[in-house]
């Protein structure tokens, strides 16, 4: 059971790449990193909101839950 | 910013201070390896022991002093980790294990040492509550650790 951060994808939808979203999102390219390979333990609600205005979309385009039990 | 700075100096002062007890533990505990004889014969003189307890008092204090050792480099290896930045680690987490695990074989040889002079069961439960005491604060400094992991991977 885990949350999934579809980042990449919407992304390479708006064709803007990491560091240009880094920037303008104010976070560090690493954190970004963090949030895109899916190691984040959790996420702002600050970070959220930029990330959805940066890419024009809503945080149900970002994230996505997964249950483990769908994949047994 | 000048009160930030005080703080900072007092905490380098305290770790310094830390690291210093512990070369003077340290080093009165080379003194005690070196005049281990000396002081037991002394001691089983003053209290009109025989020789054979003046052997089994040897053999406690330098089995005793393994752990003893292992315990202070242990310390000193945490206060350094302390003095570089890096606190709620792993390492720091294994370090406190491997201490509280010394004060247990401390007490358990000094709990076998009552068979032959019962003070030592003083020492044997002095030595089980320290042992107790950091693995409490090794629990603390686990669970800081989960902690700060989660904060660092929070975006």
């Amino acid at each position: 059971m885990e949350i999934l951060v579809n980042l990449d994808v919407m992304m390479a939808k708006r064709k803007i790449s990491s560091g240009e979203l880094a920037e303008r999102i104010g976070i560090t390219p690493a954190n970004l990193s963090i949030l895109k390979t899916n190691k984040a333990k959790a996420i702002r609600f600050s970070t959220l909101a930029a990330l959805c205005r940066e890419l024009q979309c809503q945080p149900g385009d970002l994230l996505e839950f997964k249950d483990d039990q769908d994949d047994q | 910013m000048k009160g930030a700075e005080t703080v900072n100096w007092t905490k380098d002062k305290s770790i310094l201070l830390s690291q210093i007890c512990t070369a003077i533990f340290a080093l009165l505990l080379a003194a005690l390896d070196i005049g281990c004889y000396w002081a037991v014969h002394w001691f089983i003189r003053l209290r009109n022991m025989n020789w054979q307890k003046g052997i089994a008092f040897m053999v406690t204090i330098y089995l005793c002093s393994v752990f003893a050792w292992l315990l202070l480099y242990g310390l000193w290896k945490l206060l350094g980790n302390m003095k570089s930045g890096r606190v709620f680690v792993e390492e720091n987490v294994r370090r406190l294990r491997t201490v509280s695990w010394c004060c247990v074989g401390a007490a358990v040889i000094c709990f076998a040492s009552c068979v032959y002079y019962l003070p030592f069961l003083f020492v044997s439960v002095a030595a089980a509550f320290m042992a107790l005491i950091v693995r409490i604060v090794k629990n603390v400094f686990q669970q800081a650790n989960a902690m700060k992991s989660e904060l660092d991977f929070t975006v």
